[in-house]
């Protein structure tokens, strides 16, 4: 039977997508079903649609970093959002009172802020040093693994952080910039002993402003380890320790109240 | 808020249930949410000049703000829907601002830039390079409107929720897909 019109690719097109009125997808299935050329251009359609959402799908989910980090991310951020929500009813109680005292305290203190700022600009930021992490931040999370799943891994790497996480690390331990190299975010507790991929257990290590920088740490890591797999010490303690202060750690581990130098 | 219809895409729309929602319940599923959205707000994002940093920091931020509506009170009609929006104006404005930075640190991979895995023998793996070339290179030269309609759609947003996100009527959604889905299948016939 000759065919008096064809569809348009748009009209195809909302048709694969079911986005047709009822009658408009009844006269387009009967159409198709009586016309080649129609057909032969749906099929052509559906093609390209399933080549491009291979080609997005099956390479680009696969560059994507893990969701472990951002999703920790989000997590702190929500709590802290939720604490800062629930807080606001007695920052609104008795608002009207403190507004008053608000207005006076800034008339007073807007000359001098204006002035330390822009000291602050002119002057450089100095760098911050950080040896131990702040605990409040801090304070070291650890997967659920038995001494022996942690010594089975051999050669366990710290995964590399994504960049919005050590981002949000700096921002937590108020560190605006510095110099490329001067820290390290850390893992507390090092994914080698059973540390987690958590906000909570990043910190942003110094590397080199203070003697108790992040390859004496690794050195303590690795000793710890060393003694958690020849069952001299067990996995909780060592988590706890290292935790808790880890140059403390060291200093009893080592027997020394200065870092070593260490062998590589 | 956008309009659901019935048969919309079910996994964007976890939140969709007209219950009220305890607000010790909120972050687990948003955190679940989150799972199940990120990939499908990233593939999106890859369609802006945006580096990978970037692209999630739009994710949290989207996130954020829907967390923020959600402990007002505010409707979790088509959760989804509200996300991608929510991402697509955040993108459009740190795209702006972060071009330049783009260029500097290495863009985000777009899907335009990748690199497929390698097909069985050299004959198969040049063919296939090409074809793909081709369909990225009809991709990457889409009208930015037609590119966006067509990244939403391949997410499965429907016409309706499309135009909303992109601000276009409903008529103009159907022309800019048909007109890409035309330039992707001439690509793929050649």
């Amino acid at each position: 039977m000759p065919q008096e019109f064809h569809l348009s690719d748009q009209e195809l097109l909302q048709a694969l997508d079911g986005e047709l009125t009822p009658r408009e997808t009844e006269r387009a299935q009967s159409h198709l079903a009586a016309c080649w050329a129609c057909r032969s251009r749906k099929q052509e359609i559906e093609t390209a649609i399933g080549e491009f959402i291979r080609l997005q799908r099956s390479a680009l989910d696969g560059q994507l970093p893990s969701a472990d980090g951002p999703r920790a991310l989000l997590k702190a951020r929500l709590a802290e959002l939720s604490a800062t929500q629930s807080g606001r009813p007695r920052w609104f109680r008795g608002i009207s009172q403190r507004l008053g005292w608000a207005a006076i305290a800034l008339a007073v203190m807007a000359p001098l802020l204006y002035w330390s700022l822009s000291v602050a600009r002119r002057a450089p930021e100095p760098p911050v040093t950080v040896t131990v992490p702040n605990p409040a931040l801090t304070p070291g999370a650890a997967v659920l693994l038995s001494d022996r799943q942690v010594c089975g891994q051999a050669g366990v790497k710290n995964k590399l952080v994504p960049v919005t996480l050590r981002r949000q690390v700096f921002a937590e331990y108020g560190i605006r910039a510095a110099t490329p190299g001067a820290y390290e975010v850390d893992y507390l507790i090092t994914p080698a002993l059973g540390g987690a991929d958590d906000i909570r257990n990043l910190w942003p290590e110094s590397r080199n402003l203070t003697v108790w920088n992040a390859q004496v740490k690794d050195a303590l890591e690795d000793h710890l380890r060393d003694l958690v797999c020849e069952g001299r010490l067990d996995l909780a303690t060592a988590q706890r320790e290292i935790a808790e202060n880890w140059i403390e750690a060291y200093k009893k581990y080592f027997h020394t109240n200065s870092p070593l130098a260490r062998d590589y | 808020m956008l309009d659901s219809p019935p048969e919309s895409n079910a996994l964007l729309n976890p939140l969709s249930e007209t219950e009220t929602v305890e607000p010790s319940a909120i972050e687990d599923r948003m955190v679940r949410l989150f799972d199940q959205v990120r990939v499908p707000l990233l593939r999106y994002l890859s369609a802006f000049p945006l580096a990978l940093p970037d692209a999630e920091d739009v994710v949290q931020e989207a996130f954020l703000s829907l967390f923020q509506q959600l402990q007002r009170g505010k409707s979790h009609h088509n959760v989804g829907g509200w996300l991608f929006r929510a991402a697509h104006n955040l993108a459009v404005k740190k795209s702006m601002r972060s071009r330049s930075d783009a260029e500097k640190t290495g863009a985000f991979i777009g899907v335009e830039e990748l690199v497929i895995d390698p097909a069985p023998n050299p004959e198969d793996q040049f063919a296939f390079d090409q074809r793909q070339q081709r369909l990225m290179s009809v991709v990457r030269a889409l009208p930015e409107q037609q590119r966006l309609c067509l990244y939403l759609r391949a997410e499965g947003l429907r016409y309706r929720e499309i135009a909303e996100i992109l601000d276009m009527s409903l008529g103009a959604v159907s022309i800019a897909l048909g007109r890409s889905l035309a330039h992707l299948s001439r690509a793929a016939e050649r």
